[in-house]
């Protein structure tokens, strides 16, 4: 017969039972998460995938665009451009349509600014702009030991210990095992 | 040499001790990310990719297609134990396997899966190696027209089979195609839109955006979510089937291999599709179709065939025409030019050892594959007890090691970042990341086969509708009818939509 293990896996499960939970209910008035309409960001989408195409199409008509049968560098990306505009605007016209078809029917919310995903997205940011600065392993031991305390929910000296050791082995596994040179920083 | 004797030539590179042991790490490797909900065969292959650096590059490229085809093997036991997907081409086991796994019996239904995907793979394996030949001597002889008609078919078939939003999938092969035109003109050599950054001259990196599109943001996505899930452990003697679920698998398992094998040609989603139109098809087909969703075994076996059976197919096209049809291919095609090597027709001739020493080296794995995941389903399993928080932490910086290992740039740790956070806000709206990559891989030979065959013509766009495209386009377009008219009449669309559901 099947035995049942309890797994905590996508969780963000709290560690003790006196922590608080880390994803609380969403409620429409608490900041973070924003809930937004589906067609509305969907609106945005299209107008930043728009605003793309016609950044590329403007520069792209600053290059060569040679002839029709003699294409030069800047023909597909112009084509491409312009393409990329009228596909988007074609997503908005049909979300239109299918909004204004199924007015009745509630539009989707959706939830932008999980805790969760904006600490690890800040975390990824600061790795390039430390990356070279600091040296590769201290910068991806600064960012574990956020994540670990910040997402995982641990202590700071296990964070710490744990980010440490960890450092050490993707030196030894990469720096020595495999050869892959990183910057050092100031060291 | 015969097919025979460099078939024998290829064995000797894929037996040799370096064969093997990379290819049992990149099966190992690839279990374990397909095990790993968040990390699919194209994160897993990625990281993985700065290791092969040092290699020979068959060596190379055995252990990241015992990725790519170990992660198909992985993802199966999380659907059946824990009703998670370990990656996409396995949400329609969710649906029996966890069923059947609650009912006591999980044990069969991973072995009929193990061995299931055993079949489709090695079977997938053999068109691989009495298609692949042909159609590249065929392809020798085709100019930069008929590259162009094939590779817009390709791009036209990824949008047009999707199961989401056609007009949203097209909008991504057109961002795709036009982000890969950031760097150097191939014809001219003028910079484009590389504001004056030399990291830039050689185009955005094709690792990076993998890693950020698909890895960083399904890592986001699954950050959002809070679930304490239950894994169901079986005991290895728990694994025999009994009589009747070999009599009820057995034509699963045949019709799995065909319907993986015929769709394995599709760009775009095949590993995927091929699941829902098997499913579809076993449902079909069965004398109990009520027993579908509560546990029936040809529900495990048809779907599980399935997608490892897309696994060898899915090399033709890269192999025979140097046309990747999906992400994981197309990192194969990114990882091969890194090693000097090009594939397309003339590999077979060029580098004949790459071609054979693969071919080995997929019978091998997939007995590897065989022989891991049943006797260390209770390890794979217990992966999932790590807290993802600590699992995210660790992708995190290997990810970015990775990234950075390629072109040894800061840059790519940028390009990774802020591409998964537009892939993460997209995959959130309904786009797809998948025809954005494939475009993004083909963009750029596209556009040098358009103007190469223009020129070649003097300026005449009747070169693209010569005798050899024509032929081309409409054996392509014969194909894809008869696929689409398979789909259509299994009901595809609408399996997607409801199994996806119930998954």
């Amino acid at each position: 017969m099947a035995d049942q293990a309890s797994v905590t896996n996508h969780a963000s499960a709290p560690q003790s039972p006196h922590e608080p939970a880390s994803q609380e209910p969403v409620s429409q008035k608490s900041l973070l998460p924003r809930v937004i309409g589906s067609r509305r960001a969907g609106l945005l989408a299209t107008g930043a995938l728009a605003l793309i195409g016609l950044i590329f199409a403007w520069q792209a008509s600053r290059l060569d665009l040679g002839q029709i049968g003699l294409p030069g560098p800047g023909f597909f990306p112009l084509l491409l451009g312009a393409l990329l505009v009228v596909f988007a605007a074609a997503i908005a016209i049909e979300g239109r349509l299918a909004s204004s078809k199924l007015a009745s029917s509630k539009d989707e919310p959706l939830e932008f600014g999980h805790a969760q995903v904006l600490i690890t997205f800040a975390a990824l940011l600061t790795v390039p702009l430390l990356f070279e600065l600091l040296g590769a392993y201290i910068t991806l031991g600064l960012m574990s030991a956020v994540l670990l305390v910040c997402i995982a929910r641990v202590s700071l000296l296990l964070a710490v210990v744990s980010s440490a050791v960890g450092m050490a082995a993707c030196w030894y596994l990469f720096g020595e095992l495999l050869g892959v040179r990183l910057p050092i920083g100031p060291f | 040499m015969t097919g025979f004797e460099q078939l024998v030539r290829g064995f000797s590179v894929a037996l040799s001790w370096k064969g093997l042991l990379y290819c049992f790490i990149g099966c190992l490797w690839g279990t374990v990310v397909g095990v790993l909900p968040g990390l699919g065969p194209l994160a897993g292959m990625t990281l993985l990719l700065p290791l092969t650096f040092g290699l020979d590059p068959t060596i190379g490229i055995i252990m990241l297609t015992g990725i790519f085809y170990g992660a198909m093997y992985g993802g199966s036991t999380t659907s059946i134990l824990v009703r998670i997907p370990g990656e996409a081409a396995s949400v329609v086991t969710c649906i029996d396997g966890y069923e059947m796994a609650r009912q006591g019996r999980a044990g069969p239904a991973l072995m009929i899966s193990a061995v299931g995907s055993f079949i489709g793979g090695t079977v997938s394996v053999l068109g691989l190696m009495f298609i692949a030949p042909p159609l590249a001597k065929v392809m020798i002889a085709i100019g930069p027209s008929v590259e162009v008609v094939l590779m817009l078919l390709a791009l036209f078939i990824i949008s047009i089979v999707s199961a989401g939003s056609r007009i949203k999938t097209a909008t991504m092969v057109v961002l795709g195609l036009l982000l890969g035109t950031i760097g150097l003109d191939n014809l001219t050599g003028a910079p484009r839109f590389t504001f004056g950054s030399p990291e830039l001259s050689g185009g955005l990196s094709f690792a990076a955006l993998a890693i950020g599109l698909f890895g960083l943001s399904e890592i986001l996505i699954n950050l959002e979510k809070t679930e304490t899930i239950k894994a169901i452990q079986p005991k290895l003697r728990d694994l025999i089937p009994r009589w009747n679920d070999v009599r009820d698998s057995a034509p699963a398992i045949g019709r799995g291999s065909v319907i993986g094998f015929i769709f394995g040609i599709i760009p775009g989603v095949s590993h995927v599709v091929s699941t829902f139109v098997s499913y579809a098809v076993e449902k079909r087909l069965s004398k109990n179709p009520e027993q579908f969703g509560k546990g029936a075994i040809a529900g495990v076996a048809g779907p599980e065939t399935a997608n490892n059976a897309v696994t060898g197919t899915a090399m033709i096209p890269l192999l025979a025409l140097g046309i990747p049809s999906i992400p994981a291919t197309a990192l194969l095609l990114s990882a091969l030019t890194i090693h000097g090597v090009q594939p397309g027709p003339l590999l077979l001739t060029d580098r004949p050892d790459v071609f054979w020493g693969l071919v080995a080296s997929m019978y091998i794995g997939n007995i590897i594959l065989l022989m891991l995941n049943l006797p260390l389903v209770g390890i794979f399993v217990n992966l999932l007890r790590i807290p993802y928080q600590w699992l995210v932490t660790a992708i995190l910086v290997i990810s970015i090691i990775g990234v950075y290992s390629v072109n040894s740039s800061v840059i790519d740790i940028w390009i990774m970042v802020v591409s998964g956070g537009i892939g993460y806000l997209l995959r959130k709206l309904g786009y797809e990341m998948a025809p954005l990559l494939l475009a993004l891989v083909l963009g750029d030979r596209l556009e040098s086969s358009f103007r190469l065959a223009l020129t070649m013509s003097g300026g005449s766009y009747a070169t693209f509708f010569d005798t050899a495209s024509v032929v081309v386009l409409g054996s392509a377009l014969g194909l894809l009818l008869l696929i689409q008219g398979l789909a259509w009449v299994f009901g595809y669309r609408k399996s997607v939509t409801d199994e996806a559901e119930r998954a």
